[in-house]
């Protein structure tokens, strides 16, 4: 009896593991192989007259040529490496932060005070991002002209006495750049986590004589940090491989990231190899920052259910 | 100093070296020479790099034979791979009409990926526009089918004698040239204080803090550092000396501190929209600027310099066949019908912008026809400025890696 029970759990657990299937060869095929296909190159050679990568497969035969460049280029303090990738985080940094203080009050609006308006607003929020990440940015090149509307704008409210070239190559605007960019992607996790806070534990804190700032603080706040984390996970690492937002709204070397770098790279010459090497060092720092919310998420889970 | 192959060993020692060359560049060469793990182990034939004083007769190969005279035209569709916006629409109608095919164009925006796209061996282009500075290597990687000349009338016709038979492919057995440019600085006359001209060396022009923010530099590797090169009268644009290199980077570098200096390939469009005041600029690009001005603002307010002497930079594009071409004799004839006198001209003013080499093309007639503005005449490109201008050629692997890891560095901007 004991034994037919058993058969039937295990045949239940296969079941269930079977669905895991089709993710199981997406991650194989889309993510393993292609990143195994970037280590490939990065620790291989490169054809000597077109330039064009020849990947060892083998660890055994891995040339650490590319990788030493890379390398170099990171620890010596005048590598353009070193520049580059702390630009890069800088840059990421502040985006980040600027989404999160963007994209918070925006969701904690739709998710508490919404109402029956919720869908509107959501599809209102979202409605610009249907259009091309590229297109919007072709359209940030007009707007912020020399006589574009947001020096009209500025001029008109009188914070400005003269128009200011936005696009002379600075920093600030590669940035907002990136945040208009991502930020619905940071308030739909937040918005749908939020959206889904007991309100009996807000009115709980209420009743124990919580102010609402108090409630916000100790409740709402230490709820929605898994939301953040995520938020903060989804759009920092496409920012980290950005370079067409630099290279539209700025062009300048100034403000050139890992990604420009990268791209330099693989697109042509004769050290794809190292154009691949940054990109698994870039992975790997990327990894550090997965590995952090991994372990931060599961901590907050366990302080909920435990 | 580089050799000519067949200087070095035996013919038929050079062909085998080359065949296992070629071989592991194709793409199933590369995965499998990849997979046995023995790679770094062949040799490829070296890359004889065509100098103005050193003429390269490229080698002509027995496994890619040109096509044989007096045969038909195949029936397409004739498929062509450009720059975007280096073609004139009409042309690729007109001569689809004249032989009854379809005409496909597919556009590539930088020569490395052109060339990754072409040594890929994956896709079967007709007619290719590479850069002069590719040519070696898309010969030795057998890329390109030699031409056969029975089928190009025209070359004889209208080319100039200097380029039917250039010094970079003796005997035009792989290319046929397409448009000339010189590479100088583009200019806002509206808005600079002083041009390329009023100063001692015109290339002190990019260091005008008075332009800061509106200059640029053209997003490209070989010009960028051409023009640090010849400001600092070095005329050897094609320079494998790390020294030189290294001072072309420095100024580059002291460019984003001095005027934060801007990189791009539209320059057709950022100086008359006014992003840019000053502008390392194509003459082609000098030439159709003036369309995308915006109205109201006269082609007057456009300048370009080239040096008076004719002492600057220069280069040609070239139209090959690839060797994988599927329709080789209609894409021969495409060649010369871009050869054409009437063609290639209406193909120049009516949409490219950049000239083709053609002795039918009286340089003082454009201004007074009224093509180029007589402001703009600097942009004209002579046949004597081939003698006297510098030519950008193909770099050594070695100097390939010189070049983009300084431009890497100056990119980074450290």
């Amino acid at each position: 009896m004991a034994k037919q029970h058993d058969g039937v759990t295990r045949r239940r657990n296969a079941f269930w593991a079977a669905l895991a299937l089709p993710g199981v060869v997406w991650l194989v095929l889309f993510f393993v192989v292609p990143f195994y296909a970037i280590i490939g190159v990065a620790f291989g050679t490169v054809d000597p007259i077109f330039g064009t990568p020849i990947p060892a497969w083998n660890p055994l035969e891995w040339s650490y040529e590319g990788l030493d460049v890379v390398v170099n280029g990171l620890v010596s303090s005048e590598g353009a490496f070193r520049t580059v990738f702390l630009r890069t985080l800088v840059y990421v940094t502040v985006a980040v932060a600027l989404s999160l203080l963007i994209a918070y009050p925006v969701a904690y609006f739709v998710a508490r005070y919404g109402g029956r308006w919720k869908g509107p607003l959501l599809l209102g929020l979202i409605a610009p991002f249907f259009i091309s990440y590229l297109m919007r940015m072709l359209a940030w090149i007009n707007l912020l002209q020399d006589d574009g509307w947001v020096n009209d704008v500025l001029l008109w409210i009188g914070i400005l006495d003269q128009p200011r070239n936005w696009l002379d190559g600075r920093a600030s605007s590669v940035i907002l750049g990136m945040v208009y960019g991502y930020v619905p992607f940071m308030i739909l996790p937040l918005y749908a986590f939020l959206d889904r806070i007991d309100r009996s534990l807000l009115e709980a804190a209420r009743d124990l004589g919580a102010g609402p700032f108090q409630a916000f603080r100790l409740v709402t706040l230490p709820l929605s940090l898994p939301a953040i984390l995520a938020g903060v996970v989804i759009i920092a690492l496409p920012m980290f491989g950005d370079y067409y937002t630099p290279d539209l709204l700025s062009g300048s070397p100034k403000t050139s990231l890992v990604g420009n770098q990268i791209n330099l790279y693989i697109q042509g010459g004769q050290q794809r190899n190292v154009g691949a090497a940054l990109v698994v060092v870039l992975m790997l720092m990327l990894a550090v920052l997965l590995a952090y919310y991994v372990v931060v998420t599961a901590r907050t889970q366990r302080r909920l259910h435990g | 100093m580089t050799w000519h192959p067949r200087e070095r060993y035996g013919r038929r020692e050079f062909i085998q070296r080359s065949a296992a060359g070629a071989f592991a560049l194709s793409s199933m060469g590369t995965l499998l020479s990849a997979c046995g793990g023995s790679d770094g182990e062949f040799r490829p034939p070296e890359l004889d790099l065509a100098r103005p004083n050193h003429p390269v007769t490229h080698t002509l190969y027995d496994d890619n034979p040109m096509i044989a005279s007096g045969l038909d035209p195949e029936a397409g569709p004739l498929k062509i791979y450009n720059w975007n916006g280096y073609l004139w629409p009409r042309i690729k109608k007109d001569f689809g009409k004249e032989f009854g095919v379809e005409v496909e164009e597919t556009y590539f925006s930088t020569m490395d990926e052109a060339i990754t796209k072409i040594s890929s061996g994956a896709i079967d282009f007709d007619v290719f526009f590479p850069a002069v500075d590719r040519l070696g290597r898309l010969v030795i990687g057998k890329q390109l089918q030699p031409l056969n000349h029975d089928y190009l009338p025209n070359l004889a016709k209208t080319v100039w004698p200097s380029l039917q038979d250039p010094f970079y492919d003796k005997g035009a057995q792989y290319t046929v040239p397409y448009t000339i440019y010189t590479t100088g600085i583009g200019y806002r006359t509206d808005h600079v204080q002083a041009t390329p001209a009023d100063f001692d060396n015109p290339y002190d022009i990019y260091w005008d803090e008075a332009n800061k923010g509106k200059v640029f530099l053209l997003d490209d590797s070989r010009e960028a550092i051409a023009h640090m090169l010849l400001k600092n009268g070095i005329t050897d644009v094609n320079s494998e000396d790390p020294e030189q290199i290294e001072l072309a980077k420095s100024e580059l570098k002291s460019l984003i501190g001095a005027v934060n200096v801007k990189l791009s390939t539209d320059d057709y469009t950022n100086v008359p929209e006014d992003r840019a005041w000053v502008h390392e600029m194509w003459s082609g690009s000098a030439v159709s600027a003036q369309w995308y001005l915006p109205e109201g603002t006269r082609p007057e307010a456009l300048g370009y310099w080239f040096p008076t002497d004719g002492r600057g930079s220069i280069g040609n594009d070239a139209i090959t066949i690839p060797k994988s071409a599927k329709n080789p004799v209609l894409a021969h004839h495409f060649l010369n019908y871009l050869l054409d006198e009437k063609h290639g001209y209406d193909n120049f003013v009516n949409y490219v912008g950049y000239q083709p080499p053609f002795v039918t093309l009286d340089p003082d007639r454009l201004v007074s026809d009224g093509i180029v503005p007589a402001n703009l005449k600097t942009a004209v490109v002579r046949e004597s400025d081939f003698d006297t201008g510098f030519f950008q050629l193909e770099l050594s692997p070695a100097g390939q890696k010189l070049w983009q890891t300084a431009w890497a560095e100056f990119k980074a901007g450290g």
